[in-house]
């Protein structure tokens, strides 16, 4: 059955009496089923969402009971508050342009204000969705939180140990692995914690059970606790599930739980599955420095943040003397989780916020401009409301109510402009940005959208209501109302010069994080990203039981993916460029041992199948690629990069040299080659150390490899190939994150366009309602001094001086206007600078272009008043007076 | 009491008059539109039905819910006898005021 349109059905629910609910919504849904049938479901929309506009006037219509006990109260402020607003509304009705202008122009300032409001309510300003989040802290090895490091296990293990501050902690890292069984495999991403987790977050699973202690341990049986989306969409919802066991990677786990639906996890939102992190001191990779754990851990509530803080000082002093070979110069940084998951947003966040306060700001300003121009027009029926015995407050409350009225339009209106916003927000949301699924139109939004309209409403209103009663009403009934209103163009030029200043503000915004998008991608990325296609395989599971056959798969895969026509040349990497991998290694250099090993600069590894650079067009600086010569059995080789040769050995070659990657235990390897410097964490990031291997020479195999493959021709017919390609190799192993090198590009700078378009979006906006307010200013002086042009035109001025007094008019606003707004610009630019790449704050030439679109727009404006006031014939003029 | 009758009221009334036990919301509308053309917001028709019920004229009681109608539960109307006697006052004045105009205005 046809359902009609969600948003109609809910302000229905919220616009129709109570006890008219059932009656009157059950008949709308009956006939709308009917004109469904009838005339299909656009009509029958249409039908709908003119009956819901229709509704509220069920409002106007009170119940017998009330009427009886609203003419016993006689309650006089009621009535008159009601006829002034009947009034208020049919005065509003008497206007359709102006209403429907200032409707609009309100609509946009308050919907996109909200909209803003409710993306970034959640991330920046609600607690978490957790019992005691205020509580939560995250704890990360450094002193810079820019530079902040994951713990090792033993690292954790002395923490829990020593602290005398947290109630419970908990040790994570993510895991993934390819789901088999019933239906298709399926890769799942997941993490792996300690059964503390839960404990320390304040939630528990909805059906079953959380982890035991006892499975936290080595051998014990495996167990697993699916989120909801998973249990629902895997499992079919079933509750039986608890007890069964799965098949992942090639182990059975035990389903022991389903977390509810509400649960939130901020700090791995893609996480499907958890699985206990099995981790003990004695361990290889639970050693010190081997830092991949983040920790999380609940405060007790008799100790304050900074008793913690020196808690986990006092442990860094004592660890770091008892291991100094493990650290050197320990320290913890101990953030509360909610403002840890938003350091990287919170500055693009809050300058969007800025940005849409001033977009609001400019519509009210500009809706202010519309009723002053109108109060100036209204001066004459004002006063024979003063010559009736309308008092002055009287006036005032009537124009209140008025702008009032259009703030609650414009606010309803701009409820449903944040509706369309909020999604067009998700959609445009960078993917990093945490607590994307809590971005929403709720209840604190809405009471956010009524108070802004509240306020919109009183304070933008009053200024013009006070100015329209000000002043003289008994003399202005004998003045031509055309003339009058000599105050009130004073107010509104002022108030254009704002409106202009503020359209500086967010155009020069824009345009710097334009230009710094343009800077950024100029940058190279060390490699050539056309035609490039890069697609990850997830090997192991089914068949594939061990590290040989998954070696075996990928390496049929790579020359299956080769043998198709459309692929000029393709391989394989553990580690793709500008995606969101993250793999770092230390590297130890023979010739340069330092003082504590465990402080020798770390680099990215990348374990290569041969012809990886010759695919990304790495060029080669020194030495040689590796060939196919460089097998298993084949003396250890290794390439660096250009930025890490020349921070270990200056202008020499290190060709030649011997490295050890990953702990000293490790065998030699010998440097063949250097090649450029390759952008691995973003455009904008720095270059880093990089180490590549021969994938056959690694110790371990990986299971997720990264094939890069160069194409012929289109890539979008490329991929259904390459496909076939890898599942002739094998079927079930699934393929992920199928992405052009340029999508990569694009993806890791999604931050800087959210905000660009943000801006860009916001700064239009302004740009055409400053023009709208220079247009109506001097539109507005055109009537009043109509009979002077008419005068001047008499006394032989010519259309071309009259033109050019309204333009002089026109642009000395704009002038002013600029002017003032390159001054606030200048000085709140600043707060973009985190978002600028290569572009200085002050950037002459956004500065520049920005104020020479602004001239060009404003002359626009002035022109049709201009030409209309060329136009004025004296004989017109003078007959009109 | 105010006993005169609005032309909506009129109409609704009428409806209610030709529809007997089965006079709800979605009956008035549509025996409005068939015999009139007019199409009438069921905002209006309620209104009307409100203020016809605050008058006296008109009595309501809660019918069952149905699944066409999303479950929600019918409002059937009846007309009173004051709405009986208001209506044909109503249309006793109209045609009073109408009789012999034939000629003057033509036959419509």
């Amino acid at each position: 059955m046809n359902r009609p349109p969600a948003f109609a059905r809910w302000l229905l629910e919220r616009v129709v009496p109570n006890h008219l609910h059932d009656a009157l919504i059950g008949d709308l849904e009956e006939r709308y089923a009917t004109i469904c049938a009838t005339k299909g479901i656009p009509a029958a929309n249409r039908w709908f969402w003119r009956e819901t506009c229709c509704s509220p006037r069920t409002r106007l219509t009170a119940t017998p009971a009330q009427r009886v006990s609203r003419s016993n109260n006689g309650d006089s402020f009621m009535s008159a508050l009601q006829s002034d607003l009947r009034f208020a509304w049919r005065m509003l009705m008497r206007r359709p342009a102006f209403t429907s202008l200032a409707v609009f122009t309100l609509a946009l300032g308050i919907g996109a204000t909200t909209a803003i409001f409710s993306a970034v309510n959640p991330i920046l300003f609600e607690s978490l969705p957790y019992p005691n989040a205020n509580r939560i802290m995250m704890i990360w090895e450094g002193t810079d939180p820019s530079d902040k490091n994951d713990l090792g296990y033993s690292t954790y293990a002395d923490i829990l140990e020593k602290n005398r501050s947290f109630s419970s902690m908990a040790a994570m890292a993510s895991s993934s692995g390819t789901l088999t069984g019933k239906g298709e495999p399926q890769f799942l991403e997941g993490e792996r914690v300690t059964p503390s987790f839960f404990r320390v977050l304040g939630v528990a699973p909805a059906l079953g059970r959380a982890f035991r202690d006892e499975e936290n341990v080595q051998g014990s049986q495996r167990v697993i606790i699916l989120t909801n989306a998973l249990w629902r969409n895997r499992f079919g919802g079933d509750s039986r599930i608890i007890g069964t066991p799965i098949t992942m990677m090639e182990n059975d786990f035990t389903v022991v739980g389903v977390m509810p639906a509400t649960f939130e996890n901020v700090l791995s939102p893609t996480a499907q599955y958890y699985v206990p992190l099995r981790y003990e001191v004695s361990l290889p990779q639970a050693c010190r420095s081997c830092r991949h754990l983040r920790v999380v851990a609940l405060r007790k509530s008799t100790v304050t943040i900074t008793q913690a803080r020196s808690d986990l000082g006092r442990i860094a002093q004592n660890m770091g003397s008892d291991f100094p070979k493990d650290y050197s110069n320990l320290a913890f940084m101990a953030p509360k989780l909610g403002d840890d998951i938003v350091t990287g947003v919170r500055p693009a966040l809050l300058a969007v916020l800025g940005a849409v306060a001033l977009v609001l700001l400019v519509a009210c300003l500009n809706v202010m401009n519309l009723l002053l121009a109108r109060g100036a027009q209204r001066e004459g029926e004002f006063a024979m409301r003063a010559a009736l015995g309308a008092g002055r407050a009287r006036i005032v409350r009537q124009l209140l109510s008025e702008s009032f009225l259009l703030a609650l339009l414009g606010g309803a209106a701009g409820v449903a402009v944040a509706f369309a916003g909020v999604r067009i927000l998700v959609a445009l949301s960078p993917s990093t940005l945490p607590r994307l699924a809590a971005i929403r139109i709720e209840g604190s939004v809405l009471a956010f959208a009524l108070a802004l309209t509240t306020v919109v409403g009183v304070i933008f209103g009053l200024v013009p209501a006070l100015q329209a009663a000000r002043g003289n009403l008994h003399d202005s009934i004998r003045r031509n109302t055309r003339r009058s209103a000599a105050t009130s163009r004073f107010t509104r030029s002022t108030l254009v010069v704002t409106e202009v200043a503020l359209a500086i503000v967010l155009l020069v915004g824009s345009g710097l994080l334009f230009r710094s998008m343009e800077q950024l991608f100029a940058v190279n990325p060390g490699f050539d990203s056309t035609n490039l296609l890069t697609l990850q395989i997830q090997g192991g599971g089914g068949r594939l039981r061990n590290e040989t056959l998954v070696g075996a798969f990928m390496a049929e895969a790579l020359k299956n993916v080769r043998a198709q026509p459309g692929v000029e040349a393709a391989a394989m990497t553990s580690q793709l460029p500008l995606s969101t991998d993250f793999d770092r290694y230390g590297v130890h250099f023979e010739t340069q041992p330092k003082f504590n090993p465990e402080d020798d600069k770390g680099g990215f590894r990348y374990a290569v199948s041969d012809q990886y650079f010759e695919t990304m067009k790495i060029p080669l600086v020194s030495g040689r690629y590796f060939a196919a010569s460089d097998a298993a059995k084949a003396p250890l080789v290794a390439i660096i990069n250009q930025s890490f040769a020349r921070s270990r050995f200056g202008e020499v070659s290190p060709v030649g040299q011997r490295i050890k990657i990953g702990g000293l235990n490790g065998p030699w390897r010998e440097i063949v080659g250097v090649v450029g410097d390759v952008k691995q964490i973003s455009l904008a990031s720095g270059e880093v150390e990089a180490v590549y291997l021969p994938e056959v020479q690694w110790q371990f195999v990986d299971y997720a490899m990264t094939l890069v493959v160069r194409s012929r021709s289109s890539l979008n017919t490329l991929v259904p190939e390459l496909r076939n390609a890898i599942w002739t190799a094998d079927k079930d192993q699934p393929i992920i994150r199928i992405a052009t090198a340029n999508e990569l590009m694009a993806e890791r700078a999604a931050e800087r366009t959210f905000a660009l378009v943000l801006f860009e979006g916001f700064a239009l906006v302004s740009l055409v309602l400053a023009a709208a307010g220079i247009y109506g200013v001097l539109s507005g002086t055109v009537t009043e001094r109509n009979r002077e042009l008419g005068v001047r035109a008499a006394l032989g001025a010519t259309g071309r001086d009259q033109i050019v007094m309204v333009l002089r008019q026109g642009m000395a606003l704009t002038v002013v206007g600029v002017l003032v707004g390159l001054g606030a610009a200048f000085a709140s630019s600043r707060v973009l600078l985190t978002m600028l790449y290569n572009v200085s704050p002050v950037d002459p030439a956004t500065y520049a272009g920005v104020t020479a679109a602004l001239f060009v727009v404003a002359l626009l404006a002035c022109w049709i008043p201009a030409r209309r006031a060329s136009q004025t014939s004296p004989l017109e003029a003078l007959k009109a007076e | 009491m105010d006993k005169n009758l609005g032309e909506l009221e009129q109409l609704v009334l009428f409806a209610l008059l030709r529809l007997g036990d089965d006079a709800y919301g979605v009956t008035v509308h549509q025996e409005i539109l068939e015999r009139t053309g007019r199409t009438m917001s069921f905002a209006t028709i309620y209104t009307t039905l409100s203020r016809l019920e605050s008058k006296g004229m008109v009595d309501s009681f809660v019918g069952d819910p149905t699944p066409e109608r999303g479950g929600r539960a019918k409002k059937h109307f009846a007309m009173t006898s004051n709405g009986k006697l208001a209506l044909q006052q109503s249309v006793r004045a109209l045609r009073s005021m109408s009789r012999g105009l034939d000629t003057k205005w033509g036959t419509p």
